[in-house]
């Protein structure tokens, strides 16, 4: 077996679900100028949504993935009536406080609800996966990085060629301006809240097979997606892709070659060197946006 | 029926007046202009008018119904569109994408149509054309002012808020400002013009107001406002700055 290949394969698909929940943290943060602290919870409570639904009551695996992301839909509107909404003409501090709360409410629910053993998430396919090349292409790998390609050409498309698109994008550049115009500023941050939910919510079932299904894996995926943002560059779209896939495979390197226990921690120390010598990111804000 | 009419107007920022027992009328089809100098209450008057500030006492009146309590959403969607200060055009959009969202008041329309439409408008603005996927943050004053004019327009409106728009051009994109201000009169739409600039903002008025420090000092025709010798030195730049400049 080819162990580079290998490793660029897993690290790419465990890099992208960090995409995911980066792409969700940009979302949010884009529409409200505010970090939401709970992203990864998202992750966390679809998890075990998936794990009540396919495993608990037995349902067909596809249905309870569409009833588990029906479910972060209506979490990501109860968060934003409940979390942000309240507080969206304050500034950003208790806002951020307020997600923070959030984010403990939802895990300690859940460990109130299910205790804290760390359940197991079958993976969607029955086979292992195929090995093709000297790779082991893992299903569930594949899967991962196949709906993560979809869903970024998804966004893609409906930022960049739908009226809805341009009127979110309008409403995270000038929220007054958009009012003027018409838009409906509610309904944008409403509409960007339930997707970044459930984009996080598909973020967590992906990697429910892979990792244990447990109250910590939300604070443990947000930790890693925040770090990709910023290696990518606060705010951009196309930077929490890549700094999540790079993030993902730097990852998987230093596990392989430099140390197993380090791993999590050779993550953050890439994340430390980008806020030294490069705060703005690979794909830094272009200043003249912001004027 | 005045189109607009404002009645005892006042608006407050916690403490600071800045904006007290302020009453006029705009008729339709009428071009008229608000003037004073800087912290007059201007903005303030057209933030008011259009939703994003919320008046202490008085009423607006557009189409003889009270626009008081509406959001600014609501206010645009009954014909009122305000193009404020500084533009305020998208950085990340392109002028042809702002335009178009300048159509967001409208419903049951297709993107083709605002697209069309879209591209209509450059018709009237003739010297953004070459720019409309060029993106916002990428223009000039002068195209930025163009670009935010186009997308008030898209909003059709029976009434049409503009803030300042002479603000921090050069004067010849000045004059093809008001040349376009004439030309959206001409086509039917009533214009309400807030001027620091008040010789610009006479020259296509039919009637003129002149705020000082929140309150109404006067009132005219560019004609009877010009002929006050010192409230045009004082509140216009008028002909005595002029000659001792001169």
């Amino acid at each position: 077996m080819d162990l580079v290949p290998q490793l660029l394969f897993t690290g790419i698909g465990i890099g992208a679900v960090y995409a995911l929940v980066a792409l969700g943290f940009v979302l949010i943060f884009r529409a409200t100028n505010v970090v939401n602290f709970a992203q990864g919870e998202f992750s966390m409570v679809a998890a075990f949504l998936m794990v009540v639904f396919a495993v608990d009551l037995g349902w067909p695996y596809w249905l309870s993935f569409l009833a588990a992301l029906g479910g972060m839909a209506v979490l990501g509107a109860l968060f934003n009536l409940g979390v942000y909404y309240p507080l969206r003409h304050r500034s950003y501090l208790p806002v951020i406080i307020s997600t923070i709360g959030a984010s403990i409410l939802l895990a300690n629910t859940t460990l109130a609800l299910y205790g804290p053993q760390p359940q197991v998430l079958p993976g969607w396919f029955e086979t292992q996966g195929i090995l093709a090349g000297g790779v082991f292409f893992d299903s569930q790998y594949l899967l991962i990085i196949g709906v993560t390609a979809v869903l970024v050409a998804f966004q893609y498309w409906f930022f960049e060629h739908t009226l809805v698109g341009k009127k979110l994008q309008a409403t995270s550049q000038d929220k007054e301006m958009a009012s003027l115009l018409g838009i409906p500023v509610a309904g944008m941050i409403m509409l960007t809240f339930v997707y970044s939910a459930v984009l996080g919510g598909i973020a967590g079932i992906l990697v429910a097979p892979v990792l244990f299904v447990s109250i910590g894996m939300g604070s443990t995926i947000a930790l890693k997606a925040f770090a990709a943002t910023i290696i990518g560059g606060f705010g951009d779209v196309t930077g929490a892709i890549v700094g999540g896939l790079a993030l993902g495979v730097i990852e998987t390197f230093g596990a392989a070659y430099i140390s197993v226990p380090y791993k999590d921690a050779l993550g953050f120390l890439v994340l430390v060197v980008f806020l030294v010598v490069r705060p703005q990111g690979l794909f830094g804000e272009r200043v003249a946006e912001k004027a | 029926m005045a189109l607009l009419e404002l009645r005892d107007l006042s608006v407050s920022y916690g403490e600071v007046r800045a904006v007290e027992g302020l009453s006029l009328t705009v008729e339709p089809g009428e071009v008229v202009t608000l003037l004073g100098s800087n912290g007059a209450g201007k903005s303030t008057t057209l933030k008011a008018i259009s939703g994003l500030v919320r008046p202490r006492a008085g009423q607006i009146l557009f189409e003889g119904r009270s626009l008081m309590g509406c959001r600014p959403e609501e206010i645009v969607r009954r014909g009122v569109a305000h193009v404020p200060e500084g533009r305020r055009v998208f950085p990340g959009l392109t002028a042809r994408e702002n335009i178009m969202l300048g159509a967001s008041n409208r419903s049951g329309l297709s993107k083709r149509q605002i697209r069309a439409e879209a591209d209509a408008m450059f018709e009237l603005f003739p010297d953004i054309a070459r720019f409309g996927d060029a993106l916002g943050w990428t223009l000039s004053g002068g195209q930025l002012q163009m670009v935010a004019l186009a997308r008030g327009l898209m909003a059709k409106p029976r009434l049409l808020l503009l803030d300042e728009p002479s603000l921090g051009l050069a004067p010849v994109i000045v004059q093809a400002v008001f040349r376009i201000i004439a030309e959206v009169r001409r086509r039917g739409t009533t214009v309400f013009l807030i001027e620091q600039n008040a010789r610009m903002g006479l020259s296509v008025a039919d009637r003129g107001y002149v705020l000082e420090s929140g309150r109404l000092a006067l009132s005219g025709t560019p004609e009877a406002l010009w002929a006050n010798d010192d409230i045009s030195a004082a509140y216009l730049g008028g002909s005595r700055a002029v000659s001792a400049a001169g």
